[in-house]
């Protein structure tokens, strides 16, 4: 396979989702996963890539060729590549090869403890991809309309084309309104409380930061183009990752979105849990993983 | 030995007078910003051998009895206390912070904990005479003062970065990620050192130590904190409120730190890592966390850093000489260290130099340390009492000279 430049993916913006690819299995969930698909390029008018890592066989490639003639994808837009390899590294690889701007997995809700620790395919992407990830924990072979988008607004420079490719994705399936999520966490406030401050003081320490981490949730959405979307804020004190994770659960979300890693996931982030991590370990609806490609 | 009605009656006396005028010191320090803990230091040099002793021996032996019911029962409370403070400075270890901050921190963290503790051990390897320790000991003595030089103390740091409103930034983040790393490094450390100990001085079982180490911190933080996920949200809805959570976790405190005394290694080590695998719980409710440290902090720390002032005499123990040896050292491989880390990291040279007095403040920890170490027989009281001093002072000195270097208005992350 031919080296392949990081440079044509930097500073790519993460949306319009021109091309998106979807990792195949031939699970029972195939049809509804490729009919999930379907209607999210045809919505937002891209090409689909569909891969497949393992072996080509006749039966394998009469039962896609069915699909895909059953479900009407355009065969112009849609292309097939049957790749042997170690899955993770071979799916990522042709993404950046044909410049993906998102890739659509079918995943779990929940793994086992070991799982988790080891590792699925559909989270191993998810952690190292260079491009959006898009979990799907439901996908259905019927139509269901979209309502509830729930958004991560940490204090980012990331949270900015995040909250921006939530909103195109809104825009683009009729989503009224968002809701952008705030986690209040500081660490050693509790301990620091604890010593020397009366209670006007520690009331009026925590009334500040409040205060500020409204502040900084304005100023990102303000930045955002929003157009007809109504942006809701929401601040939840928690720690990062679980927080979000429980209230996209609680509000029975459609599609959580948050920001892709600032930097490459190791065992130990599973182990001090990385934010990523506490969805990744319970996705509570779809997940939307945004890479906005900058460092 | 029965504990009669005397022993009760000095016990109950001198805890009394500890936490008042302790508290009363605080609340004096607390109005030129001097950190709580100094206040907690000088009311036991005020009512220890050093002050109230000197003019007062009778009242001062009748107060704190030196042998006795009395006595033993103070020193099984400083020793809870010792563990309590352990395990709350566990609570606030979340290596995953240190983890997400990414190169600046990992470089950070690790120059900041790996440069003073090699020009410690130097210092003491090459230049042993400006020390006093058997030469049996040489080896855990360099390792105990490396550790010493390269802790930092994470309550006070805190602290700092609040009062300057930094904490958000780019700054205050990555000495809080750096504080954080060189907090759970250090005790991992010194749990080693101590353990190494034999009780006539003697090297034992560095490996065995080693070994016990990451097998029991590995099993609580993976096996431990799922459990520990399943049973809190039981914990703090079913049982009453705040008593059951506080009990249950202080409750796994003493018996992480049963535990860890039981297979040889020292108690301290169990309560930290239990610490560890509570405090990192996404189930840990805020509350709950600032009612464990409330009620460690200001029962049961003044009771342990007020007893270290009833133990040793500061003045006659003073030996000026040691305490600049200390102090230049501390102060030179710390900022040496954490900036350099910084400034690799990507800071620029000003702030860079703002981490390295950030992370200069040894505070309660640095003491906490000494305290182990003259307790096991590590150190001399000259020793502590330079390392005490040096505490104090790199405290105070880091919030001022932190102001100073940073550039002004510190962008936010």
């Amino acid at each position: 396979m031919e080296p392949f430049d990081l440079n044509r993916l930097k500073g790519r913006p993460p949306f319009p989702f021109e091309t998106i690819a979807v990792a195949i299995s031939f699970s029972p969930r195939l049809e509804a996963l490729l009919s999930a698909a379907k209607r999210i390029a045809d919505t937002l008018q891209a090409s689909l890539l569909l891969i497949h890592v393992g072996e080509k066989t006749k039966e394998k490639e009469d039962r896609l060729e069915k699909l895909v003639t059953k479900l009407a994808i355009d065969e112009k837009k849609c292309r097939i590549n049957w790749m042997d390899g170690e899955p993770v590294e071979t799916i990522l690889r042709l993404c950046k090869l044909n410049i993906v701007d998102l890739l659509i997995i079918g995943a779990l809700s929940k793994e086992n403890l070991l799982k988790f620790y080891v590792g699925s395919v559909a989270r191993k992407i998810s952690r190292k991809a260079k491009c959006s990830v898009l979990l799907l924990t439901n996908p259905s072979e019927e139509f269901q309309k979209v309502k509830r988008f729930v958004v991560n607004g940490e204090e980012s420079p990331k949270s900015i084309p995040t909250i921006n490719t939530a909103l195109y994705l809104a825009k683009a399936f009729g989503v009224k309104e968002i809701t952008v999520v705030k986690e209040l966490h500081i660490p050693g406030l509790a301990m620091t409380m604890a010593e020397d401050n009366t209670a006007p003081e520690a009331s009026k320490m925590k009334k500040d930061f409040a205060e500020e981490e409204e502040q900084g949730l304005n100023s990102i959405i303000g930045q955002c183009d929003a157009g007809n979307v109504l942006v809701n804020e929401k601040f939840i004190k928690g720690k990062p990752g679980y927080t979000i994770r429980n209230f996209a659960e609680n509000k029975k979300a459609d599609l959580l979105v948050v920001n892709s890693p600032d930097k490459k996931m190791r065992l130990l982030d599973r182990i001090f849990t990385h934010d990523l991590e506490y969805i990744l370990e319970d996705l509570p609806c779809d997940v939307l993983i945004v890479h906005s490609r900058i460092s | 030995m029965k504990f009669t009605h005397f022993d009760l009656l000095a016990l109950l006396s001198s805890i009394a007078i500890i936490l008042i005028i302790s508290r009363l010191l605080a609340e004096l320090g607390r109005k030129v910003k001097l950190p709580v803990v100094m206040g907690e230091i000088v009311c036991g040099i005020l009512i220890g051998p050093t002050v109230f002793g000197y003019f007062c021996p009778g009242l001062f032996d009748h107060l704190f009895p030196k042998t006795g019911g009395a006595k033993i029962a103070l020193d099984g409370l400083t020793s809870l206390s010792v563990i309590m403070l352990l395990f709350v400075a566990g609570l606030e270890v979340q290596l995953s912070i240190v983890l997400k901050r990414g190169k600046a921190a990992i470089y950070t963290s690790f120059t900041s904990m790996i440069i003073p503790f090699i020009l410690g051990f130097g210092v003491v390897w090459f230049f042993p005479h400006l020390f006093a320790f058997e030469e049996k000991r040489r080896l855990v003595y360099a390792l105990f003062f490396g550790i010493a030089m390269s802790i930092s103390a994470l309550p006070v740091i805190t602290r700092i970065l609040m009062d300057l409103n930094i904490y958000k930034t780019e700054v205050g983040m990555l000495v809080m990620a750096a504080a954080i790393f060189d907090d759970l490094t250090g005790w991992l450390a010194f749990s080693v050192v101590l353990s190494m100990l034999g009780k006539d001085g003697e090297i034992i079982n560095v490996w065995y130590t080693i070994g016990m180490i990451i097998t029991f911190g590995l099993f609580m933080l993976i096996i431990g904190k799922k459990l520990i996920d399943r049973a809190l949200p039981w914990i703090q809805t079913k049982l009453s409120w705040p008593g059951g959570v506080l009990s249950i976790c202080l409750g796994f405190c003493f018996l992480g730190a049963a535990f860890t005394e039981y297979i040889g290694l020292h108690a301290i080590l169990g309560a930290f890592i239990m610490g560890i695998a509570f405090g990192d719980s996404v189930h840990l409710h805020e509350k709950a966390r600032e009612i464990i440290h409330q009620f460690v902090m200001n029962v049961f720390a003044p009771l342990f850093f007020v007893s270290l002032g009833l133990k040793v005499n500061f003045i006659q123990n003073f030996d000026l000489t040691l305490v600049c040896i200390v102090l230049f050292l501390a102060v030179v491989c710390k900022l040496v260290g954490a900036s350099l880390g910084a400034w690799m990291g990507g800071l620029k040279g000003r702030d860079a130099i703002a981490v390295g007095f950030g992370l200069n403040a040894r505070g309660a920890m640095e003491i906490i340390l000494g305290t182990l170490a003259l307790n096991a027989g590590l150190i001399d009281e000259r020793m502590f009492v330079a390392l005490v001093i040096m505490a104090l002072v790199t405290s105070i000195m880091s919030g001022p000279l932190m102001k100073r270097f940073l550039t002004v208005k510190p962008e936010r992350v």
